[in-house]
């Protein structure tokens, strides 16, 4: 698509990845990219069209079906120097290589004394699309808990070009999140290389009445619910995370502290999930605010459609717990 | 030390076996898994290395470490959680590491290593520097999956990796055939068409013509290369763990003992007089008591730096 508005273009959310990754690719000359259908195929979502070709199949390497050999190969390339970018399509997956990530990349500067580290980027694609109980899931809060694992999820083209670059010039390993509802959707990037860096979250919407702390593809569920709350007269604010580790507790705290009530929305489960986190760390600095905590019910995302709906948050849902939260003891 | 003749590899082999010594007599010698016994296969696999090669082994890596030439002192501190250790102390015995020396290191996940290495093989292939990187891991690690995915990946990507399995036999207390279905496990290489070849691990001058063999094959590009090195463990699993083996087993295993059998035949070869072989171990012996003196005056490493090197 590409279309240039100014020193802006409209692309896709695939080609913002794709061009920071061939960015990062063109910069240094021995970083690799691997994965399974990352080559001439272009990537599972064509998230790497066309760098097959650019960068020849020593630096776009597909791989056998073997994540865990896949990310040990990665880890094991950036500890010894290389850069990596090891791609797994369904977020799921990530499971079988969570040995060489967690036990190996995370660990290897501490354990080492600083002498190793790990400049290497685990790409997982999170999210329900109709795919069925094991191609479905968002686990991003189980890796949020791992020391020396950064945990980064876009929800939209700029953040998912700009946190692609930041992850990219990381000296550790970075666990990027993205979203298969993503990928078709486009939006404005400016045309020169920029960064957006970690532990930064944003205020997609302001608003006075409730703050919704978000990520990923929720966060346009939880801009859809503000549409039907403030037909009520309900004015929510919205915080994009962008990034789970390091997590921004300023931003959402000094958002919570003016509404008073805090709705965390994830797509993967309530519990221990990343709202657990956000709502217990908030109260720990601001003491009791209103809290609801939403995500997918504890059940498979199965990929039956009515099964699939049922079992994830939607902006009714949202909006019906925000209505819920604020009119309380009213 | 990288040992380039017998005197030099009988003297690795001794150092292994005192700093061992000394360290699991210790109160505070901690969880360590011992080398004894098997030092061969470390020596004799580090005497085919160049310096800029990079050696990654199992938990069980002191005489790796110690064959690769890192400093006895400075091990032992390791060992011990002082700071003057490669790692500071926070790696132990289960992650010793010293890249710039060619010690890529330990990683106590057993199988846990073997992508590793064959990432960094994949690094040194990228920057086409002809280094190698060498894996040691033991029999147990032969039933883990990654041992298969990394065999598929390295021989398609013609990667400059050498894996070596020392066999001794048992995963903790289950013994190998119990645990393997493989006649040999050198034959686990057979599938991919990479090269491999089963010796006897108690005898260091094989395993070193073996490595040598394979480690330059390897570095000329022909990709991948398995040695199956078959070895004893002289104490148990670690030094936590129960021994469960009859004593007459253990004795025949004292018999084959590597150190003793590179010594006899020196001396019978006229290699080595009795003398020299007595002036050798008090050297070694001079040079554990040095290493473990610089170790006990090293400080522990202060509370505050759990928090330190996170990421």
């Amino acid at each position: 698509m590409s279309v240039e508005v100014g020193n802006t273009s409209r692309v896709f959310f695939r080609e913002a990845i794709c061009r920071a990754v061939g960015e990062t690719l063109d910069a240094e000359p021995n970083a690799i990219l691997m994965g399974q259908d990352v080559g001439a195929f272009g990537g599972s979502y064509k998230e790497f069209y066309g760098l097959f070709e650019r960068f020849g199949p020593a630096r776009v390497r597909d791989t056998p079906v073997a994540e865990s050999a896949m990310v040990g190969l990665g880890v094991g390339a950036a500890a010894a120097g290389v850069r990596t970018l090891v791609s797994i399509t369904y977020m799921d997956f990530v499971l079988l290589a969570l040995d060489p990530l967690v036990n190996y990349a995370a660990k290897a500067r501490f354990k080492t004394g600083g002498q190793i580290r790990v400049p290497m980027v685990v790409k997982v694609t999170a999210g329900a699309k109709g795919q069925g109980v094991a191609h479905s899931q968002s686990l991003e809060s189980w890796l949020m808990s791992v020391p020396g694992l950064q945990v980064v999820a876009p929800s939209n083209v700029a953040d998912a070009y700009g946190l692609m670059r930041s992850a990219l010039q990381a000296d550790g390993p970075v666990v990027y999140v993205d979203h298969k509802r993503l990928f078709p959707t486009s939006g404005l990037l400016s045309t020169l290389p920029h960064e957006v860096p970690f532990g930064l979250a944003v205020v997609s919407r302001p608003g006075r009445n409730a703050t919704i702390v978000t990520h990923s593809y929720m966060v346009s569920v939880a801009l859809a619910a503000c549409e039907q709350l403030a037909v009520d007269g309900i004015d929510c604010e919205v915080i994009d995370l962008r990034s789970l580790a390091p997590l921004d507790l300023d931003t959402i705290c000094t958002s919570v502290s003016k509404t008073g009530v805090l709705v965390t929305l994830e797509e993967g489960q309530v519990v221990c999930g990343v709202g657990a986190e956000i709502a217990c760390r908030v109260q720990a600095r601001l003491g009791p605010v209103k809290v609801s905590r939403l995500g997918a019910v504890p059940a498979p995302v199965s990929s039956n459609p009515v099964l699939e709906a049922a079992s994830l948050p939607d902006a009714a849902r949202v909006a019906d717990a925000v209505r819920h939260l604020t009119t309380e003891g009213k | 030390m990288i040992a380039s003749n017998d005197t030099d590899a009988l003297t690795a082999m001794l150092l292994a076996r005192g700093l061992e010594a000394v360290l699991s007599r210790r109160a505070d010698c901690g969880f360590q898994l011992l080398s004894g016994g098997q030092e061969a296969v470390a020596v004799g696999v580090a005497c085919a290395l160049l310096p800029k090669d990079q050696l990654l082994c199992s938990g069980r890596s002191i005489a790796p470490a110690l064959a690769r030439g890192l400093d006895p002192g400075s091990v032992m501190a390791e060992l011990i959680g002082r700071s003057s250790g490669p790692c500071l102390g926070r790696g132990g015995r289960g992650h010793l590491s010293q890249p710039s020396s060619g010690f890529f290191g330990a990683h106590a996940v057993v199988a846990g290593n073997l992508s590793i290495a064959a990432g960094v093989a994949l690094a040194m292939q990228a920057r086409g520097d002809g280094n190698i990187a060498v894996c040691l891991f033991g029999d147990g690690a032969c039933g883990a999956g990654a041992l298969h995915e990394t065999m598929n990946i390295a021989a398609l990507w013609r990667l400059p990796l050498l894996l070596v399995c020392d066999n001794n036999l048992y995963s903790v207390s289950t013994p190998r055939a119990a645990a393997l279905a493989p006649q040999r496990l050198s034959d686990l290489a057979a599938p991919f068409a990479i090269e491999a070849r089963t010796v006897d691990g108690m005898d260091v001058r094989v395993v070193r013509a073996a490595a040598l063999e394979l480690a330059t094959r390897v570095r000329r590009g022909a990709g991948p290369a398995f040695l199956e090195c078959i070895s004893r463990r002289f104490a148990s699993h670690s030094t936590s763990a129960r021994e469960t083996r009859q004593p007459q087993e253990l004795a025949a295993d004292r018999e084959l003992d590597p150190i003793t059998r590179l010594e006899n035949a020196l001396l019978s070869e006229g290699a080595l007089s009795a003398h020299a072989a007595q002036a050798l171990r008090e050297q070694v012996r001079a040079r554990v008591k040095a290493a473990c003196a610089f170790a006990e005056a090293s400080p522990l490493p202060v509370p505050h730096e759990a928090f330190a090197d996170v990421g």
